[in-house]
């Protein structure tokens, strides 16, 4: 498969990026580590007039330490180099396993945090060549108006499938996003819309930037389940946090993902957790408060029932394992 | 009966210097350097990329086709449709429905006159319709974009079982009720045996559609510039069959059509035809006498590839209370696909190796090949034995546990031997199996683990015979072989056999080099291409070692016969007292008094009367049909389940695999790997999911494939039962195992469920959670009952 004809522009620092989004942000796709990008534009999912490769641009490839004890991470750090990072992997050890459950070693040598964070959504009736997808109607992604999955719904439910995002949520992480002369910052909590089209708050002439992580003593874990043990998206995947030891916990978030167009905040059951401590009796009723939480459900991928009973394991797991630490 | 033969060698010490080696593949660094040529890599002056216009519905009838704005397409040069393939047909199993009829005596019919291009009506999606040249791929892109089709739906079947209901709409009116063909097999006297049988157990087993995904990806390069001489480059497993189909297709003789097949990034029974895009391609380079190739781009990969569709069988077994086997009975509804094709007559395959390994009194198997508007369906590594196969050996584990009998005990008492006779005729001429069930058993720890496992944990054990070579199925089997000898003692072997990445061709180099006496890496392939090599019907049916491994023995003999003329003269000796072996030629009665080998070459071709060395050797098996030769496996799964996610780790595989004799343990133990990994990947996690015949999956990260993180332990034995027709007695390891292992890893999940049968493959971890509900619905009735 061919890439459409695009231009291909190289910028080198973050002024020329900024401004070149302001000019052409419309007709503009940008290119960090590409491993989506690329793949995303030969099946002509997307045919940007140009693609603005950001790889060059020093400013948003450094690992800097807050006074605060936290940490402000470039969008253009490699994964291969954030894995590896030991403060990542000290302060942030949830964080570290969601990088390294990324796709592949030979993805994440070339793959961006900033990258996976704007990840688009993906679907099965769209991720597949133009020519397959004449097999289809067109869909909320290919300029008709009609969900394949869920063949009622007014909006697309191409499922969000970024692993790092999860523990940035419940880190409490920044995004900072910048379009010439304008700067602001988003919780990445707020980053992400429930719509498979127009899935963040980015807007076309914006870059993110950076992520800042706020200092973190608390216990945190991510796990991720897929069909593979690697080079694979998740069927589901949670990011948890607690406050306290063992079963006592002020303060609990739990957040799922891949199952659905955006990461889902599981409120009543991290409510229920912190009032009552992560015992079991408690982790069985928080089971049970799952499944409200998820919305619609697609088979998409994986099953709708599968995903449902596999949020509740993650749950389970996610806090069995904070119990633990 | 064949007549009394023995072993080419002694079955201990035979003496042999090469083979038994570990010899690393001698185009193993080609293949890991990127240096190996593929036919994607070759690129001709003047050539033309081709792209095939594909049917998007499932059924539908051409109303209107228009090809005038891609013509008028600057750069492009040729647009094909049906009309250009009028009267020609992609089916190529003339030879094979002969054949058969000679080993049957009944004519099974084969053709359902699959067009190149689809006629008026498509009956898949994917199916041709239209296809263009042009001078790049992107200009050839564009103008499949121009070409316009008005189609008018018709009703589509995509279930084989609905498709056979009254009233559902007909796939090819050929074919009434879309039933394409229905066949009984019986074999031996399975009527007395379910009559007078103690017990007789029954289960459905389902098995999900497929692709081979294959390394390398359908590809066809043509040169069809001269009229008298077409040339073809494109991965295949059978070079001999793709002339004969072409050639008579294109009113060329045989040898006017030269395949060329490089390397061949994997095959899995798959390529054994020539398909419509090679069809194609040929007419596409006849109509602008330029060279074309004609790839597939991504998914359209899927839409080419034929392997197996939906199979549901229904197995019975009869036996009596104390273990003794007496008859299989097995039904297959198997969903052809819109082509049907060779399908069914493969289907006889698994029938048959379903009970190879059994001392039975009968055996029955009746398949009924369906159309649907799917894709056509053929056939998946290890054919469909990989599904039968575990149909019946989850069901010989739950005979054994209703008799309180230990499995293993079960297969051992029922275990042919040498010399049996089985139900078709066939003679077991060497057998290994008992010694290969004993070896998994002891090796697995079998004894300390079955139903002593935690919960979940489960071990399980299959076993499986494979045929080597299948005269019958063509008038000869032959494989032919040419040995060269060079003056510096460089030899050449030239083989028509692919090498598509069992490593036959390493297994060629060895033989000649065990023959004469020298190193195999002295010696070198000429292979994968027609207009050099020697006839060799392919590689399929396990017939490369033991057929071509004969042939490459025979050459090699005829070429040392020649050399040893002038060793003789020189070591004044006759030429019956002379040993090749350590890159020496010596007297057997005085060993001390020897020649190099390279001195022999030299002075043998730089001799006065300017001698040439050509060795010439063939083979063909002595039976007038039939097989030789079966190899045996059995071999021990140990998996974990998860029974929260429904996961399942394949922990441990213990092979056993009767081969004969071992030629190469390094590419022995590689072929167990592979196909440990094949089989793991058909049972866990190989599917096709489809919507209205469309496929959602069609990519490598989707169509799910374990990768090195998932493949087990496994521990490799080689049972060598010396087998008197083989190349030093070697049989086969192309398919044995794979048929084996899947059925093992089956039996072992089910003995994590606590004996449940898994009604399905591929085992996704939905379908293991409804099991194990099952299993403890069983456990919970069968508690209440107690
Ligand atoms: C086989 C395979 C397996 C994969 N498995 C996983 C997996 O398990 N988990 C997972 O999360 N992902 C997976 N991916 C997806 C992808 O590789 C990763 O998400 C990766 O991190 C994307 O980073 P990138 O730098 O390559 O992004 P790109 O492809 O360059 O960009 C992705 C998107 O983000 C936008 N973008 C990139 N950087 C910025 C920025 N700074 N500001 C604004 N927009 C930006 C791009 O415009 C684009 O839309 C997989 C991909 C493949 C091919």
């Amino acid at each position: 498969m061919l890439l459409p004809d695009h231009q291909y522009v190289r910028v080198d620092s973050l002024k020329d990026c900024l401004k070149s989004l302001r000019e052409n942000g419309e007709r503009t796709h940008v290119v960090a580590g590409g491993t989506d990008v690329i793949f995303n534009m030969r099946l002509r999912l997307f045919q940007p007039d140009i693609a603005l490769s950001i790889r060059r641009i020093a400013e948003i490839k450094q690992v800097e330490e807050l006074a605060d004890g936290g940490l402000r991470i470039g969008a253009g750090c490699r994964l291969v180099d954030l894995a590896e990072n030991a403060l990542i992997n000290e302060r942030y050890p949830a964080f570290a396993d969601s990088i390294r459950a990324v796709a592949s070693s030979h993805i994440r040598n070339i793959a961006t945090l900033g990258g996976n964070i704007c990840l688009k959504t993906r679907c099965w009736y769209t991720n597949n060549s133009e020519q397959w997808r004449q097999g289809v109607k067109e869909c909320f992604k290919t300029d008709g108006d009609l969900c394949h999955v869920i063949k009622s719904s007014s909006l697309c439910h191409a499922i969000n499938n970024a692993d790092t995002p999860l523990p940035l949520i419940v880190l409490g992480a920044v995004l900072t996003l910048q379009r010439e002369g304008e700067s602001r910052d988003v919780p990445i909590a707020d980053f992400y819309q429930k719509d498979g089209m127009d899935h963040t708050v980015l807007k076309a002439d914006e870059l993110v930037t950076h992520v800042t992580l706020p200092p973190c003593a608390d216990r945190t874990v991510f796990l991720k389940i897929a069909a593979r043990k690697g080079m694979d998206f998740s069927q589901a995947a949670i990011a948890a946090r607690a406050s306290g030891t063992g079963t006592k916990a002020g303060e609990v978030s739990l957040v799922l993902g891949s199952i659905s167009m955006a990461p889902i905040v599981l409120h009543e059951p991290a409510r229920l957790i912190a009032e009552q401590g992560i015992t079991d009796a408690a982790i069985e009723q928080a089971e049970e408060k799952v499944r409200a939480e998820l919305g619609e459900l697609t088979s998409l991928y994986a099953r709708a029932g599968y995903k449902a009973h596999l949020a509740k394991v993650l749950v389970r797991r996610a806090l069995k394992a904070l119990r633990e630490m | 009966m064949p007549p009394e033969i023995k072993p080419q060698v002694p079955k201990d010490n035979p003496g042999l210097t090469v083979v038994g080696q570990r010899q690393p593949r001698l185009d193993g660094a080609d293949k890991v350097s990127g240096r190996s040529v593929f036919t994607d890599d070759v690129v001709l002056p003047g050539m033309l990329y081709g792209k095939i216009l594909r049917s998007t519905h499932a059924h539908a009838r051409i109303k209107r086709l228009d090809t005038s704005k891609a013509e008028a397409l600057p750069g492009v040069k040729a647009v094909v449709t049906a009309a250009h393939a009028t009267g020609m047909s992609a089916n190529s199993t003339d030879s094979v429905a002969k054949a058969s009829k000679r080993r049957t005596g009944k004519t099974i019919k084969l053709k359902t006159g699959e067009t190149i291009f689809a006629d008026d009506v498509v009956t898949y999606i994917g199916e041709e319709i239209a296809a263009v040249a042009a001078l790049d791929e992107a200009t050839a892109t564009k103008a499949l974009e121009l070409i316009e089709v008005e189609y008018e739906p018709l009703p589509a079947i995509m279930d084989s079982r609905r498709a056979v209901r009254a009233g559902a709409p007909q796939v090819n009116e050929e074919f009434p009720g879309n039933v394409w063909s229905q066949d009984i097999d019986n074999y031996g006297d399975p009527d007395t045996a379910f009559d007078e049988a103690d017990f007789i157990m029954e289960s459905k087993f389902e098995a999900g559609v497929t692709h081979n995904l294959y390394a390398e990806f359908h590809v066809a390069l043509v040169d069809f510039s001269r009229p008298d001489k077409l040339k073809i480059w494109t991965p295949t497993q059978t070079s001999y069959l793709m002339q004969h189909s072409l050639a008579p297709a294109f009113g060329l003789s045989v040898n006017q059509v030269q395949i060329i097949h490089l390397n061949t990034g994997g095959a899995f029974s798959g390529r054994g035809a020539v398909r419509p895009h090679h069809y194609v391609a040929v007419l596409l380079s006849r109509e602008t006498r330029r060279p074309v190739k004609v790839f597939s781009a991504g998914d359209e990969e899927f839409l080419i590839g034929r392997a197996l569709g939906k199979n549901r069988y229904k197995t019975r077994v009869a036996a009596d209370k104390d273990g003794t086997l007496r008859a299989f009975d097995m039904t297959c509804e198997m969903d052809g696909g819109a082509v049907g094709n060779e399908v069914g007559y493969f289907g006889w395959m698994a029938g048959l190796s379903n009970a190879w390994m059994f001392d039975l009194q009968g055996n029955r198997f009746q398949r009924k090949v369906i159309l649907t508007n799917q894709r056509p369906n053929f056939l998946g590594h290890g054919g469909m034995m990989v599904s039968s196969n575990c149909a019946v050996q989850q069901l010989l584990a739950k005979v054994a546990r209703s008799l309180d009998m230990d499995p293993m005990d079960l297969l051992l008492k029922n275990a042919v031997e040498q010399g049996h006779t089985g139900l078709s005729g066939e003679v077991f001429a060497s057998c290994g199996l008992k010694e290969c069930i004993e070896t998994v058993r002891r090796e697995s720890g079998w004894d300390d683990k079955y139903d002593k496992l935690p919960p979940y944990h489960g071990i399980g054990v299959a076993v499986g015979a494979m045929a080597a070579g299948a005269k019958g199925a063509f008038k000869h089997d032959t494989s032919a072989a040419m040995v060269r000898v060079g003056e510096d003692g460089l030899i050449t072997v030239y083989t028509g056999i692919p090498d598509m990445g069992q490593g036959t061709h390493t297994t060629m180099a060895m033989i000649a080099a065990e023959v004469l006496g020298i190193d195999a890496n002295d010696v070198q392939l000429v292979a994968g291409d027609t207009d050099l090599t020697p006839i060799d019907i392919g590689a399929f049916a396990q017939r490369g070692t033991i057929t071509t491994g004969n042939a490459a023995r025979n050459a090699a003999i005829d070429a040392r016969d020649q050399l040893a003329v002038y060793a003789a003269e020189k070591l004044e000796t006759s030429v019956d007292n002379l040993r090749f072996a350590h890159g020496q030629v010596s007297r057997v009665d005085d060993p001390q008094q020897s020649l190099p080998f390279k001195e022999v070459t030299w002075g043998t071709l730089n001799s006065m009367e300017g001698r040439f060395v050509m060795g010439r050797g063939f083979y063909n098996s002595p039976l007038p049909y039939g097989t030789t030769s079966w190899s045996f496996d059995a071999q021990v799964a140990e998996v974990i389940v998860d029974p929260e996610t429904g996961q399942i780790d394949v922990l441990k595989v213990t092979v056993a695999h009767d081969l004969g004799r071992t030629i190469n343990p390094l590419a022995v133990e590689g072929q167990i790997d592979g196909q440990v990994f094949s089989a793991m990947s058909q049972v866990i996690y190989e599917e096709l999911v489809t919507d209205d015949g469309l496929f959602l999956n069609p990519s490598r990260l989707e169509y799910k494939m374990p990768r090195t993180y998932e493949m087990p332990e496994i521990a490799h034995f080689m049972i060598e039962s010396n087998d008197p027709y083989g190349p030093f007695g070697a049989k086969e390891v192309g398919e044995g195992p794979v048929v084996v292992a899947g059925a093992a890893i089956i039996a072992a999940v089910s003995n994590a469920l606590g004996g449940t049968l898994m009604p399905e493959m591929p085992m996704t971890p939905m379908r293991v959670l409804k099991a194990i509900r099952a299993s403890e619905l069983e456990k919970s009735q069968s508690q209440s009952a107690a």
